[in-house]
């Protein structure tokens, strides 16, 4: 990382690049939009066909439990990634399990795990206040390109590298299974492991991208850039690959953003703007078009 | 040379609702079996208890002249959500191909799913969203993709809903080349015209099996009305309770 890092920083010096690229974790900020954003775009179709959206949310806010849990074991407070995944991925692979062997709606019994796992979170923080200072929370929260490390990049190009490849051979499987389960099962694919699959991806992206843009946005950006695409494609190749553009443009704009214009936010916050930005041309441009 | 097929003492029930009782029955090879019978009779469920769908008592076999085959298999009714841009040709390259549809750059692929929506009259609407079709053009496409692995074994139920007279007729005319190609061909159909075109093997079935045997023999007109009352002839009063578990589809 470090040739990257000098190469941007002699090209802001030499005047190619913004002067924002001569800080070390702006180039860090940017390489992990560019790994994240494509996966959160990509899966966000697949959340969008699975309609899974109020779940890639429930996860992201799951979150909190995860990482007060984690501080209150002794992690890092800017980093609590053991209680983050362990807490989030337990959270999802239940709620998953609950859902196939009761007749509850989905979307009941997501609003109940979600209101459990936001209750505990609460609770468990008042006891993480007496450790560390709550406002270090917000940086998991919301997003901090300040925070992103090398091993921050190692981890998130591991666990991109994991999705992308599982993506590669099950993609279709995992959508033809939500389509159409008994067509899936008849042509011999397990369709309770692809199901349990795209949820263990769910939980990992969100985990992959905390850093970024925060544990309880990232479940927008698993929606919004894949709803933007579905407003302007015709066909599922183009949905992917439009929704997965949007989503690192949305990351990389939002990162640049607020150190160009010295906006004091979130990178969370500003990806997420962008990206709804985005939302909001396509539905115009949809409208429009309607009207003529 | 599709299978035959041989059902023992089947028995289905949901909490305390029976649905089939005790029905044994074998289905010959390479042949087109009908299954007929008024609405909740249980047909549906007897389909999918052959392709290990739905959990049963009792024992289902299917025995294979050589290797197991393929089964092709068209589902009751598909919804698919309108907004979705899932083409046509994206549900047919789903079935076909593991190449995600993303980076599935193949014209092989592409030249074989068109030429099976070519088959029900469907490769000039590969580019439709599916949730823009009609139910009968939906019902088309689904049987397009049931004949991807050309199958030996083809389960259909009520594959021809919502088409129009064309469609139906194409249709008939697939199951009879199928046929003339020693496919075994299971059918859950409602309509007794369309039956009796077809020269099938018509099983009624009404919680139980009421009636087996050529369509010219069970489709008479004095049986008619009684085999398609819409009343239960099983009240299962005496079966057992089913573990889910307690099935074989060997």
């Amino acid at each position: 990382m470090d040739w990257l890092r000098l190469v941007a920083s002699q090209g802001a010096e030499a005047g190619w690049l913004s002067e924002s690229f001569s800080y070390a974790f702006m180039v860090n900020a940017l390489v992990a939009a560019l790994l994240v954003g494509p996966l959160l775009g990509g899966l966000g179709t697949l959340v969008i066909a699975k309609r899974l959206a109020f779940f890639s949310e429930a996860v992201g806010h799951a979150a909190l439990t995860g990482i007060a849990i984690g501080v209150l074991l002794g992690e890092p407070p800017e980093n609590p990634i053991i209680g983050l995944f362990c807490f989030c991925m337990l959270f999802a692979l239940l709620l998953h399990f609950v859902r196939n062997r009761t007749a509850v709606p989905y979307d009941t019994l997501v609003g109940v795990f979600l209101a459990v796992a936001l209750a505990g979170g609460a609770a468990l923080l008042m006891y993480v206040a007496r450790k560390i200072n709550i406002h270090m929370l917000e940086n998991v929260l919301f997003g901090s390109i300040l925070t992103i490390t090398d091993f921050d990049l190692l981890v998130l190009a591991i666990s991109c590298t994991l999705i992308v490849v599982g993506l590669m051979f099950t993609f279709n499987r995992i959508l033809l299974a939500s389509i159409s389960p008994d067509i899936a099962k008849v042509r011999g694919h397990n369709t309770h492991f692809y199901d349990y699959l795209f949820v263990m991806m769910i939980t990992l992206v969100t985990i992959a991208a905390v850093k970024i843009v925060g544990a309880v946005l990232v479940g927008a950006l698993l929606l919004i850039p894949g709803a933007t695409a579905r407003l302007m494609t015709k066909s599922m190749g183009s949905f992917v690959l439009l929704s997965s553009a949007l989503a690192t443009l949305s990351c990389l704009i939002g990162t640049l953003l607020p150190m160009e214009l010295k906006l004091p936010i979130p990178s969370g916050a500003s990806i997420i703007l962008v990206a709804a930005t985005f939302f909001l041309i396509a539905t115009m441009y949809r409208i429009i078009l309607q009207r003529r | 040379m599709g299978p035959s097929i041989s059902l023992q003492s089947v028995s289905l029930r949901y909490e305390n609702n029976c649905i089939l009782e005790n029905i044994s029955l074998t289905l010959d090879a390479g042949k087109c079996h009908v299954i007929m019978g008024p609405n909740g009779g249980g047909k549906t469920s007897l389909l999918r208890s052959m392709l290990g769908l739905t959990p049963f008592k009792g024992g289902i076999n299917i025995h294979w002249s050589e290797n197991p085959g393929k089964v092709g298999y068209v589902p009751q009714k598909a919804t698919f959500e309108p907004s979705l841009p899932l083409t046509v040709l994206d549900f047919i390259l789903l079935n076909q191909s593991r190449s995600p549809l993303f980076f599935n750059f193949n014209k092989k692929h592409k030249t074989k799913a068109l030429l099976q929506l070519a088959r029900v009259g469907m490769a000039d609407r590969a580019m439709l969203r599916m949730g823009q079709l009609s139910g009968g053009e939906q019902q088309r496409v689904l049987f397009a993709q049931a004949l991807l692995d050309t199958p030996d074994l083809l389960i259909l139920d009520e594959p021809t809903n919502g088409m129009d007279d064309q469609g139906v007729r194409y249709f008939e005319s697939l199951i009879v080349e199928l046929v003339k190609e020693n496919k075994t061909i299971i059918i859950v159909h409602h309509d007794i015209s369309a039956v009796r075109r077809l020269e099938a093997t018509v099983h009624v079935v009404n919680g139980e099996l009421l009636e087996s045997g050529d369509a010219s023999e069970v489709l008479k007109a004095h049986k008619i009305e009684q085999l398609f009352n819409h009343y239960r002839a099983t009240s299962c009063l005496n079966s057992t309770q089913i573990h889910p578990h307690n099935n074989e589809v060997a």
